[in-house]
Parts: structure tokens; sequence; C-alpha cells
């Protein structure tokens, strides 16, 4: 296959599985306007669960449901340090994810590495009968494109009902939420809970993808989803019909592609972070163009 | 609408273009180099991989040529090296590091791409065992170490050891070194550390409880704060080992390690060979390291006072020497 098509085809795939994770970042940062740290525990979290619950034989998709779960009880953690101890918001975040970072080598044993003996999600039936006969780069593709799409249009429609809606008006104005005679706290919590469950699921893929959990892979998701989340809302902000799961999915995207063309340039290896930050920068700029001051969240 | 597309093509046409420039004529073999970071062990696994290849009668430029990248100690851009190289349909990935070595493997599945692993202690744990893939274990010579303590300090009882828990090839050697212990008459301190911001506060843990001496693992994140432990134990007159060279050139006073040049070659013969088509890296077993040497510091060793038998002295190699 034609290189670019394949770099491209795999850089996107890269940028969908990490989409899920931005999705979570979108509900705590954007909407309920809460900086949760716990995300760099949470993400290890979900492949910490999938690595040991794979090489036990357990059913490849399964694991992708247990691993939400998981990351849901993180992050009702989280939530219940915040709203009921009355932890600040981001320490709240950081117990959780120092906390976790054992509990995650508790579970795990320590860094696992799962044989290619193991089905992934990318080789077990139904996936391996429907589509065995494309090549593994095809399948990842359709299977991080498929969960992608089902989880945006599950949120889309969870943001158009009345619990939604609340979730949505926590963070942006949390005086109408309590006048609606609702508890604030309470949609802090389950809007945690959410994030970090989607935040595990994302985990829970890369294990999947890269058949490995290492304690230290969640270092720097929290930047990564943040970086993602501002990407993908300045690109669309000129667009207020495109909605925000559709902005974060292309934030994601947009980062992945960044980093592969800053590998592929091959430029000096030390280089490549400044690389990348100053693409994001570009982006940004272009982004702001006719804008007159910068808001606080781009 | 229309200027995200444009950025988007933008970007992907700028990496089509940088793709086709690294590939080069069919004769050539073209070899992907993936390295977690930059790290005097790792970087000298790479240039003893070159020499290897090298010393097989391959030259550079002409035979092979050379796509090195490293992560920066990030998993995710791991991942992406790895999927660069599979794309670009190298004939040969070089993972340095576990986290590169795994994100190689996972890329090369589908293509059955050959993967050389390097600077990798238990690659059965790390499930690269079996597959088209092949390497070099960086295990540590606990045993050697543990003889050249006894030889070089009669009268010692107890190692302090500081390893980080989170990390698989520390946890390995802390457990072979509790398990050799006492065949060598000595007790093993360990104290296990989550981050480097906790390792000079395990060292005044370990000088308060006034072991005879301190041995090093390749623990990244005891080795990154080394000055600053030999700081404290020279003070306290407590001698350090080191696992390999370039802990003893930092003041360690000696250690029966690994001389990374050498484990980078061993890697860069097995290349060699898969690349010549003489074998595949399935038929080609992982090797461990053969030889490790005995590696002094002479100056380290006066300020603590330690004498150099003549036998360990003939074979030692100065590692201060220029």
């Amino acid at each position: 296959m034609n290189v670019f098509l394949e770099l491209a085809e795999s850089t996107i795939t890269q940028g969908f599985i990490y989409a899920l994770l931005t999705y979570g970042i979108y509900i705590t940062y954007k909407l309920l306007d809460f900086p949760d740290l716990s995300v760099d525990g949470s993400f290890p979290l979900g492949a910490a669960v999938t690595a040991a619950l794979l090489i036990r034989g357990v059913n490849p998709f399964l694991t992708l449901v247990i691993a939400m779960g998981a990351g849901a009880l993180a992050g009702l953690a989280t939530g219940l340090i915040h709203v009921k101890l009355k932890v600040r918001d981001l320490l709240a975040g950081i117990i959780t994810m120092t906390a976790l970072f054992s509990i995650n080598l508790q579970i795990a044993g320590s860094n696992l590495n799962i044989g290619r003996d193991v089905d992934t999600i990318f080789v077990a039936a139904p996936v391996g009968s429907l589509l065995g006969g494309l090549s593994l780069i095809h399948r990842k593709f359709i299977v991080s494109l498929v969960l992608v799409l089902l989880f945006k249009l599950i949120l889309d429609l969870y943001f158009k009902t009345k619990n939604g809606m609340l979730l949505r008006a926590t963070g942006d104005n949390a005086t109408l939420v309590t006048t609606l005679a609702q508890d604030k706290g309470k949609m802090k919590i389950l809007g945690l809970v959410i994030a970090n469950a989607l935040v595990a699921l994302a985990g829970s893929v890369v294990c999947h993808e890269q058949r490995s959990f290492s304690s230290t892979m969640g270092t720097g998701q929290m930047v990564f989803g943040l970086a993602a989340v501002i990407i993908g809302t300045t690109i669309f902000k000129k667009f207020p019909g495109v909605k925000g799961t559709t902005a974060v999915l292309v934030g994601s995207v947009v980062y992945k592609c960044c980093i592969q063309l800053a590998i592929s340039l091959g430029l000096p290896a030390n280089l490549l972070k400044l690389i990348t930050a100053v693409l994001f920068l570009v982006i940004l700029v272009i982004g702001n163009v006719g804008e007159g001051k910068v808001k606080r969240n781009a | 609408m229309k200027k995200i597309f444009t950025f988007v093509i933008a970007v992907l046409m700028l990496v089509s273009l940088a793709a086709c420039g690294s590939s080069g004529s069919k004769d050539v073999y073209s070899i992907g180099i993936s390295q977690y970071g930059e790290h005097p062990s790792l970087d000298n696994c790479r240039e003893g991989f070159l020499l290897g290849l090298e010393e097989a009668g391959l030259k550079e430029g002409e035979d092979f040529t050379v796509d090195y990248q490293n992560a920066g100690f990030d998993d995710n851009i791991a991942i992406q090296i790895g999927q660069n190289f599979s794309a670009n349909n190298v004939d040969l990935m070089v993972g340095i590091a576990t986290p590169s070595a795994t994100a190689c493997f996972a890329a090369a599945e589908d293509k059955n791409i050959p993967v050389v692993f390097n600077a990798i202690t238990d690659p059965v744990e790390a499930k690269l065992d079996s597959g088209n893939v092949t390497g070099v274990s960086d295990k540590l010579p606990v045993e050697a170490q543990l003889d050249l303590i006894r030889t070089l300090q009669p009268e010692a009882k107890t190692i302090g050891i500081i390893y980080t828990t989170s990390e698989p090839n520390s946890v390995s050697a802390i457990r072979e070194y509790k398990e050799k212990a006492p065949d060598y008459g000595f007790e093993i301190v360990e104290i296990g550390v989550t981050a480097q911001s906790e390792v000079t506060q395990a060292a005044d843990t370990l000088i308060s409880k006034k072991v005879d001496c301190i041995s090093n693992l390749t623990d990244n994140n005891v080795v990154g704060v080394l000055a600053s432990i030999l700081d404290k134990t020279n003070e306290a007159g407590i001698p350090v080992y080191g696992s390999e060279i370039e802990q003893v050139k930092i003041g360690c006073v000696a250690s029966a390690g690994i001389d990374y040049i050498e484990l980078g070659k061993q890697a860069g013969r097995l290349a060699a060979k898969v690349l010549k088509g003489e074998a595949t890296c399935e038929e080609l077993p992982y090797e461990t390291v053969t030889e490790y040497g005995i590696y002094i510091n002479s100056e380290a060793l006066a300020a603590m006072s330690i004498e150099l038998p003549a036998d360990i002295a003939d074979k030692a190699i100065e590692a201060n020497a220029e």
C-alpha cells in the first residue's frame, strides 16, 4: 500500500482511539470547568484492568466494559473527594491520580505484555469473522472508527436529555442549576464518572492495540487531552453548529497528525517536542485570526 | 470549514513528501531505529549497534540507511514512531528499551517486519521471545557483582539498594539480588521509590541505617540523580557500586557490569544476519550478555581506602581513563 495512505490511516487510527479520552476531558474541562488530573491515572487504569483480564482469557469486548466501570469508579472517587470532602478540584484529581498509580500496579502485578496468542478486539469474533479478510491496519481503523462514532452518538444524544442539559449548565452557570432545585455537586460527580469511564476506555483500547500495559503510560495524557480539546474547539470556533464532540474528535486527529508530521520530517529527534509545540501555536493562531482578544479557555 | 480541510490536507501532504524522501532504493537496506530517549547507556546501545553492523561488513550509506528516532521517554510517541517505520516498509526495526521495542513489535505485527531489540532485561516477560523478533537482553550479572563486592569489602555485611517499584527491570533484579546475596554472606536492605524525587531521601535512609555499601541497578530514576547520591555517600564514607561503566565514570567505586557498546554490537551482529538473509529473527533466539567487564574508578576507590587485589587490578578497566 502507498506509504502516505498507510501512514495517514495509522495516524488517524491513533487520533480516533485517543478521541475517546478527549471526549472525557471535553466533559470535565469544557462543560464542568473542572481541571481533572485523575485522567493520568484512569487512562492506565483502563489498560491495567484490560491487560489483567486479557491474560486470564476474558472476552476482549467484555474487557472494554469492565475497564469503563473501573474508570467510572475512579471518577466517582475524585468527585466524592471534591464534593463531599470539599477538597479543591486540582488536588482531588491529584489524590486520585497518585492513588491509582499504586492501584494500577496492584491490578496488573507489574508492567504487562500480552502475547500474540491472545485475541484482542481487533482479532476476536465478531470482528475477526466480519473483517477477517482485511489487514490488521484496516481492522484497527474500522474498529476504532466504530467505537469513536458510537460514543459520539451516545454523548450527543445524552447532552440533549434534561440530565445532559443540566450537566452542561453546571460549568457555565452553576447558579442556574441550583435555582432549578438540582444539586450541582451531584452533576459534577456524574460528569467525572462519565469522563473517567471514557478515559479508561481509551486506555483499554490502547492496551488492545499495543498489547501492553505500562505503569507510566498515563503520563502526559491530561496535557494531550487539553491540547486536543483546545485545538478542536479553536478550529471550529466560527462554526457554532458543529458539536463539541466532533470538534474534539478532530482535535485529537490533528494532534496525532502533528506528531507524525514531526516524526516524518526526519528532524533531529530531540527537537520533536519543540516542533510539535510550534505546530500547535500555528493552529491556535490561525484559529484566533480576526479575534479581538484571546479568550480565557482558548 | 474550508480552512480546516486545507490545513489537514496540507499536513497530510507534508507527511507524504517526508515519507517519500526517506525511502531509498531496494538494494540498500533501510533500518528504523526507535530509541526510548536520550540516555548515555541507550545511546551506547545505538552506537554499538552500528559498529556491530559494520563489523559484519555492512556500511552505512552503501549497504543500509538508518532512520533514527527517539521518543523522548514518551510511550505515545514511541507508538507513532513504530507506525511510521511500518508504513515506510523498513527492512528491519530496532527497538532500544522496552517501550520502544514493544511499540515496534506491535506495529510490525501485520507485515511481519523483523524486529531486533536491545536493552531489555526480561524478553520473556515482555513477550518478545517468540515471533519475528530477536535481540539482546541487558540482564545484570548479579552474581559477578556480589562476588566483586565480597572481594573488595571482605568485612561487609549489608548492601543497600534503591529501586523504582514500577520498573520491572529493577523489580526482577532485586529479586535476584535477594536470592543470591546469602550465598555471598550479604543481607540486602532495599528501599523502593515511586519517583525520582524520592531517591535522595531513600539514600539518606540507607546512610542512617549504616549499610556497608550501596549497589546500583540500571534503574533510570536512581541513575538520573546518581551524582547527588554520591555527594551524600562520599561524606558518609559508604562505597557505591555501579551497574555499568557510565556509573563508574560518574564516581562509583567499581562495577561488574555491562558495556552497552558491546551489547549494541551483539545486537548489530544479529541484525546483520537477518538483513543478509542468513537467518530469520524466528530462528535466532535472543541473547544475553556473555561478556561483562570489571570497571573501576581508582580515585573513588582511594577515597574509600579500598585496596584492589592484584588479580582484579589485572583485568579491571579504569573507567576514568581517557
